[in-house]
Parts: C-alpha cells; sequence; structure tokens
C-alpha cells in the first residue's frame, strides 16, 4: 500500500514529501545523465563525420572535434558537462549551435501543448466510457466500447495522423495540413493547428485509458462495499459516481501519469506527420546527427518529468483512493 | 442560448483564421526537408543550408548550371599568363543588405575570416593543398582584388564557386558579432535573411536594391531578380505531409518529389513537374585491402554479375540513366564512352570469381535504411550477384555509424552516394587518394593519383579530357568501385508558380520565380 502525503492537509507536510521526494530523484537524475552520456558515446557514429559528409578528410574531422571539445578525455568531458549543467547551461547544440537550454524548453512547450490537450480529451472521454461500459458489463454497449479500444489501440499513430491530414486538410480544407504558431502568438490560429494531431494522439490514448477504467471499474463493482450501497437502496449512478469512481479510478490515474510521462518526452512520429517543432523531433534529429549536448539535455529533461509526473500522481492518488492516505 | 453562441463564435473565429494572413499571397512557399544548420557560409552546412545561403550571399563567381563558372560579384575574372595571378574587378553598383556599397576591402576581410584555422570554413584546407594553394588577398584599389596562387590550378575558381564553400559569399562585417563570431548574413544576394524559426521555417525579403545581371538566370549565376516579397522555406521532414502540403496549396514548391508519387501529380490538373539530372553519383565502394578483394579478378566479377541498367531503372523507376564514369551526364566533360555499360556477364563472373579462388564465402555489403535507393541498390545487388554464385550478405546500419565506416574504410563493400561535385576532377578525387592518410579513399593507385593531379593543374579543356578519358579507362581495369547513376530531382509546382526549375544541385532556387494566385 503506498503511503502518500496530505492525510492530516498539513501543507508543511506535503511540502516537506515533494522536497524529499525531489532530493531522492537527485541521484536518479545524476544516473541517467551518466547512463547517456556514456551510452551515446559507446554507439558508433562521429558528429564531426556527420557535419562534414562524405567530403570528411582527417584534418578537417579533428579540427571539428576539437571544436565540439570531443578530443578530450570521455571523463573529462563529463565532469565539464555536469559542472555546466550544476550551473544552468546544457551546452550547445552541435548542430546548430544554439543553446540546448533554451532549445528543449522551447520544443517542451510545443509537445507539452498538445499532451496535455490530447490526454485531457483522452480522460475526458475514456474514463466516463469505460466506467459505462463496466456498469453494463457484457452488454452490447460495452462490446462496443471494447472493440472501439481495442481497435483505436491498433492503429499506428502515424497512419491516423496522415489519414486525418488526408480527410480534414486534404479534402475538406478545414485546417492547414502544415505550419504551427504558439497560443502567444495567435490563440485561435494554435487551436487551428494543434487540432489534428491532438485528436489523433487522443483517438489513440482513449483506446488504452477506456480498456483501464473498464477493467478496474468491472473489478471494484463486484466489491462488496458497492453491493452494500446497492442494498441499502443508494441509486445507481450515485454507486458509480461517489462509490465506484474514487476507487475504480486510481489505477487510471497511475496509467495517466505513465501516458503523460511517455508523450511528455516526445512524440516524434505525430511531430515529424505534422511539421510540428516539438521535443519528441528534435530528440530523434539529434540522435541522427549524434548532437551530444541535445541528446543529453532532453534525456535529462524526460527523467526530471518522469520524476515530476510521479510525484504529481503520488500527491493526487489520497484524492481519489483514501486508503492511500489512511494507510 | 449562450453555449450556442460561444460556439457559433468559436467557429467564426476559426473561419476567420482559416483565411490567409494578409500579404502571405505575395509569398513564395518552398518545402525544406530538414531544418538549415546555420547561416555561416561553408561552415556549419548541409545542402539545405548552402540552398539557403546562396539566396542571401554571392561570391566573386558562381556556378552555371552546367558546371562552368560565370563572374558573379566580379566584372570580370583576368588571369595572369602563368596562371598564378587572378585578378577581380569588382562590380560599381553592387550593394549589401545594410545599404553600404561593395568594397575590396570588404572582399579582403571575408577571404581573411574563410582561411582562418577557427573558422572551420569546409575549403580552408582545399585553398591550401599542394595542387590549389592560394598565397595572398590583395587590394590594389578600392574595386579591385587580386588573388595569387602558389602554382596553376584549374580549380581554383571551382572551389570559390562551391555551393558547399558557401560560393566564398561575400559578406559585410556587421554579419559578425564583435568577438568575431557569426551573427548573421549581411549579404549581396537578392533575398535578405528575414525570420529564421527554428524547427518550422525560414523567410527571406526581397532585396529592393539588388544589383541583378542581365540576361536569363543560369545556375547560381546570370540574372537573379527576385519576384515575390518573400520567400518562406517550410520545413516537413514527411514526404506525405509535404505532398500533402502541395496538394492543400499550403506551400508552392515541392521541390524534392518522390519517383513513385510522380504519376499522381502528373495526373493533376495545373501541376508542373521540374525534372533535372543532378550531379551527385549513387555508387558501390569495394575495399580494395580486403583479403578477398585484393584481387582485381573478384571485383571485376561482381562488375560483370550486375545488371546496371536493370538495377539503376528498378531503383529510380526508370528516371535516371546508368553511367559508369563518375563525371555526370551534365557536364561538358562527360564523354559517349563513359555512357556505355558493359553487358553483364553471369560466365564470365563466375570464372573470374573462381580464378581469385572464390569459394562461396560470404562478402558484406554495408547499406542504411535512412537513404532508401541505398538499401534497394544492395538488395538488387545481393539479389543480381547471386546469380553468378557470389555471397552477399547485407549489413544495414544507422546512417551516422555508416558514414563512420565510410570514413575510416570500414567496409567490404557499400552502398553509397557522393553528393555533387562541380569539377570533374573533384568527381574522381571522391574516392581516389592514397588510404594510408584518407582511409575514405577507394581507389587507391599511384598512376591515377599523378594523372588526377595533373588534371587539377591543367587548364587547357582539352587536355583534361584527354586525362578523365585515361583515368576512366584505368577505373574500367581496376574496378575499385562500380558507379551506377546520378539521380534526377523532380520538383512540383501548381499553376500559380511560374519560372521555376529544377537544376543539377540539388535545392531550390526562388529568384526569377513568380507566384499568380
Amino acid at each position: 500500500m503506498r503511503r502518500g502525503p496530505g492525510a492530516c492537509g498539513c501543507s508543511a507536510e506535503v511540502l516537506s514529501y515533494v522536497l524529499k521526494r525531489l532530493l531522492v530523484a537527485l541521484p536518479t537524475l545524476l544516473l541517467v545523465a551518466a547512463s547517456v552520456f556514456f551510452l551515446m558515446r559507446l554507439i558508433p557514429g562521429d558528429p564531426a563525420t556527420v557535419v562534414l559528409g562524405d567530403a570528411a578528410t582527417p584534418e578537417a574531422v579533428a579540427d571539428l572535434r576539437i571544436a565540439f571539445g570531443l578530443d578530450r578525455p570521455v571523463l573529462v568531458q563529463f565532469a565539464l558537462w555536469i559542472e555546466r549543467a550544476l550551473g544552468g547551461d546544457l551546452g550547445r547544440s552541435i548542430t546548430s549551435g544554439e543553446a540546448v537550454g533554451p532549445l528543449i524548453l522551447q520544443r517542451f512547450q510545443v509537445t507539452a501543448a498538445i499532451v496535455f490537450a490530447s490526454v485531457g480529451l483522452a480522460v475526458l472521454i475514456a474514463v466516463p466510457l469505460g466506467m459505462l461500459a463496466a456498469w453494463k458489463q457484457n452488454s452490447w454497449g460495452d462490446v462496443a466500447a471494447v472493440a472501439a479500444a481495442t481497435f483505436l489501440l491498433s492503429i499506428p499513430s502515424f497512419w491516423l495522423g496522415l489519414i486525418f491530414l488526408l480527410v480534414f486538410g486534404l479534402w475538406l480544407g478545414w485546417v492547414p495540413v502544415v505550419g504551427y504558431v504558439t497560443f502567444a502568438e495567435d490563440f485561435w490560429g494554435a487551436l487551428h493547428y494543434i487540432a489534428l494531431p491532438v485528436a489523433t494522439l487522443a483517438l489513440i490514448e482513449t483506446g488504452v485509458l477506456i480498456r483501464m477504467a473498464r477493467a478496474s471499474t468491472v473489478e471494484v463493482l463486484r466489491l462488496d462495499y458497492i453491493a452494500h450501497a446497492r442494498a441499502k437502496g443508494v441509486p445507481e449512478w450515485r454507486v458509480l459516481a461517489r462509490h465506484a469512481f474514487p476507487n475504480a479510478f486510481a489505477p487510471t490515474l497511475t496509467l495517466i501519469g505513465l501516458i503523460m510521462g511517455s508523450l511528455l518526452g516526445g512524440i516524434a512520429v505525430i511531430e515529424t506527420v505534422f511539421t510540428l517543432p516539438g521535443l519528441g523531433r528534435l530528440l530523434v534529429e539529434a540522435i541522427f546527427a549524434r548532437d551530444y549536448p541535445v541528446i543529453q539535455g532532453v534525456m535529462l529533461l524526460i527523467a526530471v518529468i518522469y520524476v515530476v509526473v510521479n510525484l504529481v500522481v503520488d500527491l493526487l492518488y489520497p484524492v481519489f483512493d483514501p486508503r492511500v492516505a489512511a494507510g | 442560448m449562450r453555449l450556442r453562441a460561444s460556439i457559433l463564435a468559436i467557429a467564426a473565429s476559426l473561419g476567420l483564421s482559416m483565411a490567409a494572413p494578409a500579404g502571405a499571397q505575395e509569398a513564395l512557399r518552398i518545402r525544406l526537408n530538414a531544418d538549415i544548420r546555420s547561416t555561416d557560409p561553408g561552415v556549419n552546412r548541409d545542402a539545405n543550408t548552402d540552398g539557403l545561403v546562396w539566396h542571401v550571399l554571392e561570391g566573386l563567381v558562381a556556378l552555371r548550371g552546367d558546371a562552368t563558372i560565370a563572374p558573379m560579384l566580379a566584372e570580370r575574372v583576368d588571369i595572369s599568363a602563368d596562371g598564378l595571378t587572378y585578378t577581380f574587378p569588382l562590380r560599381r553598383n553592387v550593394r549589401f543588405h545594410n545599404g553600404q556599397p561593395l568594397t575590396a576591402a570588404d572582399v579582403a576581410f571575408a577571404m581573411e575570416r574563410y582561411r582562418k584555422r577557427e573558422t572551420n570554413w569546409r575549403c580552408r584546407g582545399d585553398l591550401d593543398s599542394a595542387v590549389t594553394r592560394l598565397t595572398a588577398v590583395e587590394t590594389p584599389d578600392p574595386h579591385t582584388v587580386v588573388m595569387r596562387l602558389e602554382q596553376p590550378s584549374a580549380l581554383f575558381l571551382t572551389m570559390l564557386a562551391r555551393p558547399d564553400c558557401g560560393q566564398a559569399g561575400i559578406f559585410h562585417r556587421d554579419s559578425l558579432n564583435p568577438d568575431g563570431s557569426w551573427r548573421a548574413p549581411v549579404g549581396t544576394g537578392p533575398f535578405r535573411l528575414g525570420e529564421w524559426r527554428r524547427g518550422q521555417f525560414v523567410e527571406l525579403e526581397r532585396f529592393a536594391e539588388y544589383a541583378a545581371l542581365s540576361g536569363e538566370p543560369d545556375g547560381l549565376a546570370g540574372n537573379k531578380t527576385p519576384m515575390v516579397d518573400r520567400v518562406r522555406f517550410t520545413i516537413i521532414p514527411d514526404d506525405a505531409a509535404a505532398r500533402a502540403a502541395l496538394l492543400a496549396g499550403n506551400i508552392d514548391v515541392l521541390p524534392d518529389a518522390r519517383t513513385r508519387d510522380l504519376p499522381d501529380l502528373r495526373a493533376r490538373p495545373g501541376m508542373s513537374v521540374h525534372s533535372s539530372p543532378s550531379f551527385d553519383l549513387q555508387i558501390i565502394l569495394m575495399q580494395t585491402t580486403d583479403p578477398l578483394l585484393r584481387d582485381v579478378r573478384m571485383r571485376r566479377a561482381i562488375a560483370l554479375a550486375l545488371d546496371v541498367p536493370e538495377l539503376v531503372r528498378a531503383v529510380t523507376e526508370g528516371s535516371s540513366r546508368p553511367a559508369r564514369a563518375p563525371i555526370p551526364v551534365g557536364s561538358g566533360f562527360h564523354t559517349p564512352a563513359m555512357s556505355e555499360v558493359p553487358a553483364r556477364d553471369l560466365a564470365a563472373a563466375r570464372r573470374l570469381a573462381q580464378e581469385a579462388g572464390y569459394r562461396g564465402q560470404p562478402i558484406r555489403i554495408v547499406t542504411t535504411r535512412r537513404y532508401e535507393a541505398f538499401y534497394e541498390i544492395a538488395v538488387l545487388a545481393q539479389d543480381m550477384l547471386r546469380d553468378a554464385g557470389i555471397n552477399l550478405e547485407l549489413e544495414v546500419i544507422e546512417w551516422a555509424t555508416q558514414l563512420q565506416r565510410y570514413t575510416r574504410g570500414d567496409y567490404q563493400m557499400m552502398a553509397f552516394g557522393f553528393s555533387a561535385r562541380l569539377d570533374p576532377s573533384l568527381s574522381f578525387e571522391m574516392f581516389t587518394g592514397p588510404k594510408a592518410t584518407q582511409p575514405r579513399k577507394a581507389w587507391d593507385n599511384p598512376e591515377v593519383q599523378a594523372m588526377l593531379d595533373a588534371s587539377m593543374r591543367e587548364t587547357d579543356p582539352a587536355r583534361r579530357r584527354a586525362i578523365f578519358e585515361a583515368m576512366f579507362r584505368q577505373l574500367m581495369e581496376d574496378v575499385p568501385v562500380v558507379a551506377l547513376y546520378s539521380s534526377v530531382t523532380h520538383a512540383v509546382t501548381p499553376a500559380s508558380v511560374q519560372g521555376y526549375r529544377s537544376w543539377a544541385v540539388d535545392a531550390p532556387r526562388a529568384w526569377g520565380v513568380r507566384v499568380q494566385r
């Protein structure tokens, strides 16, 4: 049984819990940083060779490696990188020369906007649908919901994205096929550009969440306290909303946390199909180019995302399942 | 009721934002398959970067469509009788994007930066080599630049005009930060840099005071008058999305359409396809130091077992012609003999392989799926060589790894492609050289190296042609590589675009192009 904060509602306790969790996460982040740093250098392929292409002379490669600081011993490179990273400087991109910190934050904003919108939409669709399917287990509605979830799970995201582009961008002309603006620049324009990627991602994730919401609700509806509530004559909607939902949603919340962590770390395929300048595309391009500083920075951010998302999920857990706090 | 009104308001707003922003109709929108790396000419670059930079910066000389060299910022080029002194009188009416006139001091300033080691200019080594050594850049008066070489070189002007060298583009000193690092290009080109939104687009603005040459556009030379107010290079990595963007009217030029999409695009009303042979080269490399492939009979057996015309037809869906010489068909130095492909001869291949002591052991060919053509070449070669009893095994690796193995010469065979080379000497040089110092070179033959060096020094075209013919004959004898074909670039534009043309270097040109929607 998890032991979460918030049992006493005391904000000092919550704060101390959060700080403790973040402190405990530091070795994890250091481990991730070290693993990524050394693993990337074990992979064949050299940034200088990629930059110079098929005309790379040994002298030009050597010059560029010096310029990138790759001529130094790997341990020295790592120590320098860690030292700068602790000071908030994640270095500069080998391919574009941009400062890595601002670059990944800029790209993360694009990814985050799409992920939050699509996961929010998916939760709004999937959780009620999954619960209703469980409530009417084995009915035609349940079968239809499970079939729809399985279908959505089976669709590759790039394929669905391309179909959406074809139908809504090309045939109907409702949305532009390429482009992106931020919400700060043009709110409605931004909605316009992210509509298709959000719809694509939301549909895919809806499939996963319907199955989880349904399974956990089926399990909860079999418990004695639900039978007891029904025997007391509590209305069925209240049984579902008041008694079944909090317990049934808790496992779904964990899944949402995992989904958020995984998607915030990059939705490269969606970003490529919809030409969005997000974190996933940045990471994939950086890996192809062996752009070490960008890869290290993005992976570190992904590790931070997982730590934060898990922490948020743990903090939210007692809200839905009081047993966690009580335990 | 309020909800309905809100929905209608949202719908109306969406409808409004669907309309193009004011002024957008004046922009030419071109697909770019990846972001540019920088705006620093010939330094942190790739083909997209070169293609963007040549809209903004110009050099003293420029490349014509047939890979010959024409004056650009220079009025003409005067070469001394001994071939050691190049005099470039500058055009008088040229201004930088900041309004300053072009002077010889600007040229000297730019060349000085290129020649500094810390600049990491791609072509610094080429202008400081045994064949071509630039010893001085002088400015006898504000409108004349003199460059001196250590010895005559047939390649000097080509080096200055090469797109991958940033055309040795002349920039104003305002392009640099106070510490000497690159800030943004202030050049003399037909467009000036507008906004670069990384990962999304690069926008150029028409340079109203551009001093265009008269005549027609020709490669990167000739008349480069900008016809549109803005050019937006929109970054669309995915080919299918790029095609959809063209059809939806979100871009005006798809400069690199896939061959497989052409029948459908041609069938659509108003769409025009602009095809042009490129100066690149798709090739199979063989490692001549490998215990098995060291024997020339084994390499010849492999070459004879390949049905090159069929392989090229299958990989390019009939759009490219097979060629066994590295000199592209569009070059003035390409001869008919270089297009003749020896017939496939399986019996001879089997016999030669047997004489070389081949006993069916596997030969590994390195390839990648990053460039589909490389993979298809390897698969087809495997199938064709099987007919001659030669056992080829595919080693499919990631592109950066393949590039590193190419650079180290770490392969038995490799399906590979060379980017465009603009001089026949460079076409041979890309795979010719001493392996001891340059392991990436496939052809290490001292006699050929001597011929190559001679071709770089010789300035008489007829004598150069004779050298290239001799090198080609030797190439067919030694078979360190099997040259296959130069690819064809297919651009597609809708009816609203006029004046767009593909050309030998694989990146678009926006000058001389109109959009009338």
